[in-house]
């Protein structure tokens, strides 16, 4: 690693800190309503429905479900890759361009640094819980290797997304798209495990479930180590062709750049 | 001796979308987007020496910032050749962007809600100073500019002159070879944009800095270039000594007449037209002149006037490059 990478990663949490009590309150809104909307949720459906099980699961494991996605989702990120778009349409994009350094990587690594306070958090309330109930911490901290390298790969795919920017203006559009269906196919909603079978292919063949829904698989004991293995590979294979992607695209895209409102 | 910067016939064009205005515009726009292409700058060649301090100066859309955006390899000429330090700035190779620096009085480049300090870390981390060089100059940077007791200070807390000297600071902590500076004492008052310019005085002659200065605030461009080159609709059309341009150009007479007479009236004894006569007062005038008009021009008014002080002056840069700008035609006789 870089030694500006590490500067930057120092700086980009000096900044998402500035205003403290903003910071906060951020982490605790973004944990909990998503965790409220969604114990309602299942609670309307089991005791409203009288169900004692859905898919297979019971009121216990959906909420132990949830209570992993609140957590693994506060690492997902995808807000920065906006802020690449915006800078390109801008133009604001400029002063990065003209540093010695990768200005994708240092968006990301200045950006990514919130994430990373954010997932220590996570993993230690994750890790306190576990004194309480029969999660493994060991899972948890596998889980959240596994949602940090989804954080990277989302990047990945919202910096190519982000450099159509530089031939279309209103290229930030395909970002909110993105992050739509990322909500959806990353098990953040609602579980993969509800999907049909039939459609199952469909998430499969994707990213997302490896930003929240693997984590959470594998935290709460229904992935082995073996299975995690094989997806934390796929998730190198991804970040590879994502990060591959990433560059092609911008390599075409800067000379598009014009550099507005100057 | 071999010229740091060359550009050869450059031009850059850019394509954008118009939209009309109101509800149907943006319709229009919507469904059926009509583009349009602008020649932002025209087939522009010069060459500038190491160590030289050049101002870049026109008027709004003459293809300034375009041309600094070209030399500092944010974006590719649409045609032409350009190097800079040896290599074409569009390649943006790493040992070409540290030897660098521009400076956007519009962009800023340090964050908002942190300490300038903070910033000036990480950019010396970016740029691999060593600590002690690193100390130096962050002291000498900020007691010339007297920015010493901001630095912990967060940016967004600063007033814009002295942001503005952070924004500097930062740019140039890496002591770039070329220095390109766009309206850098835009917003700033008279103190800070003095302070500012005896700053770039000293850095440029002390360090060899190449630097190249674009403002529409002739104060900077008389204190600090020694040539000017004057861009109008992408075009260069002067290039050279600013003195070079005054001295050529009009004389401006200044008289006092004892009585009051009409503006008309002068018009039709001096055979001028209205734009060369500027009306002060009732009694006070300057009037615009050829330099070898002068002598006649006063011994008919000595003779069908009366007046009572005569003054002749040289037009400032500013008047000068004003008649540029409204001129058609490129000027004669240049260097271009």
């Amino acid at each position: 690693m870089k030694h500006w990478m590490w500067a930057a990663l120092k700086n980009g949490l000096q900044d998402s800190m500035a205003y403290r009590s903003e910071f906060l309150i951020k982490i605790f809104v973004d944990a909990a309503v998503p965790a409220i909307v969604q114990i309602i949720l299942w609670y309307a459906i089991f005791d409203l429905g009288h169900q004692n099980t859905v898919a297979g699961y019971t009121y216990a494991q959906m909420m132990s479900y949830t209570l992993m996605t609140v957590l693994f989702t506060q690492v997902r990120g995808g807000d920065h890759d906006f802020e690449l778009a915006e800078m390109i349409r801008t133009g604001e994009l400029s002063p990065y361009l003209l540093k010695p350094l990768n200005v994708v990587d240092f968006i990301y690594i200045r950006g990514v640094a919130h994430r990373l306070f954010v997932s220590v958090i996570c993993l230690c309330i994750g890790i306190g819980i576990s004194v309480f109930t029969e999660l493994s911490p060991l899972r948890l901290i596998g889980g959240m290797m596994l949602a940090l390298l989804g954080n990277l790969i989302h990047y990945q795919i919202g910096a190519a997304l982000a450099s159509v920017s530089f031939s279309w203006e209103e290229g930030y559009a395909l970002l909110m798209v993105k992050n739509r269906i990322t909500m959806f196919l990353s098990g953040e909603l609602i579980p993969l495990f509800l999907i049909p079978e039939s459609y199952a292919w469909i998430w499969k063949s994707l990213p997302f479930y490896l930003y929240v829904f693997g984590p959470s698989q594998y935290a709460l004991g229904n992935w082995s180590h073996h299975e995690f293995i094989i997806q934390f590979s796929i998730g190198i294979g991804w970040l590879i062709i994502t990060s591959m992607l990433t560059r092609y695209t911008w390599r075409t895209g800067i000379r598009h750049y014009q550099g507005l409102g100057g | 001796m071999t010229p740091i910067i060359s550009v050869r016939n450059v031009t850059r064009s850019f394509q954008s979308t118009k939209k009309e205005p109101g509800f149907k515009g943006s319709l229009k726009l919507l469904l059926k987007p009509k583009k349009v292409t602008k020649t932002a700058v025209h087939e522009v060649s010069f060459e500038i020496k190491k160590g030289s301090f050049v101002g870049l100066i026109g008027a709004n859309g003459a293809g300034k910032t375009t041309l600094l955006k070209i030399l500092s390899g944010l974006i590719p000429p649409t045609s032409g050749e350009v190097k800079v330090l040896g290599s074409q700035p569009f390649k943006r190779t790493i040992e070409f962007r540290k030897k660098i620096a521009l400076v956007m009085g519009q962009k800023a480049q340090l964050w908002w809600d942190l300490p300038a300090r903070d910033a000036f870390d990480l950019i010396q981390a970016i740029y691999e100073i060593p600590e002690k060089i690193y100390q130096e100059r962050l002291h000498t940077l900020t007691e010339i500019l007297n920015v010493n007791s901001l630095l912990h200070t967060q940016i967004r807390r600063l007033s814009l002159g002295e942001r503005m000297k952070m924004e500097l600071i930062g740019a140039i902590l890496h002591w770039p070879e070329v220095i390109y500076l766009d309206e850098p004492t835009i917003g700033l008052d008279l103190l800070a944009a003095h302070h500012l310019r005896e700053f770039l005085k000293v850095h440029n002659e002390k360090e060899k800095a190449t630097i190249i200065l674009t403002s529409h605030n002739m104060d900077d461009i008389e204190q600090l270039c020694s040539r000017i080159m004057i861009m109008k609709e992408g075009k260069l059309i002067f290039d050279g000594d600013p003195e070079q341009l005054t001295k050529t150009e009009e004389k401006r007479l200044r008289l006092t007449f004892k009585e009051d007479i009409s503006q008309m009236k002068l018009q039709e004894i001096l055979n001028l037209d209205s734009t060369k006569i500027i009306k002060e007062n009732d009694r006070n005038f300057l009037i615009s002149l050829e330099p070898k008009a002068i002598a006649d021009t006063l011994a008919t008014l000595m003779k069908q006037t009366s007046v009572h002080d005569i003054g002749i002056e040289n037009q400032s840069l500013e008047t000068v490059i004003q008649n540029l700008y409204t001129q058609s035609t490129q000027i004669t006789g240049f260097n271009l």
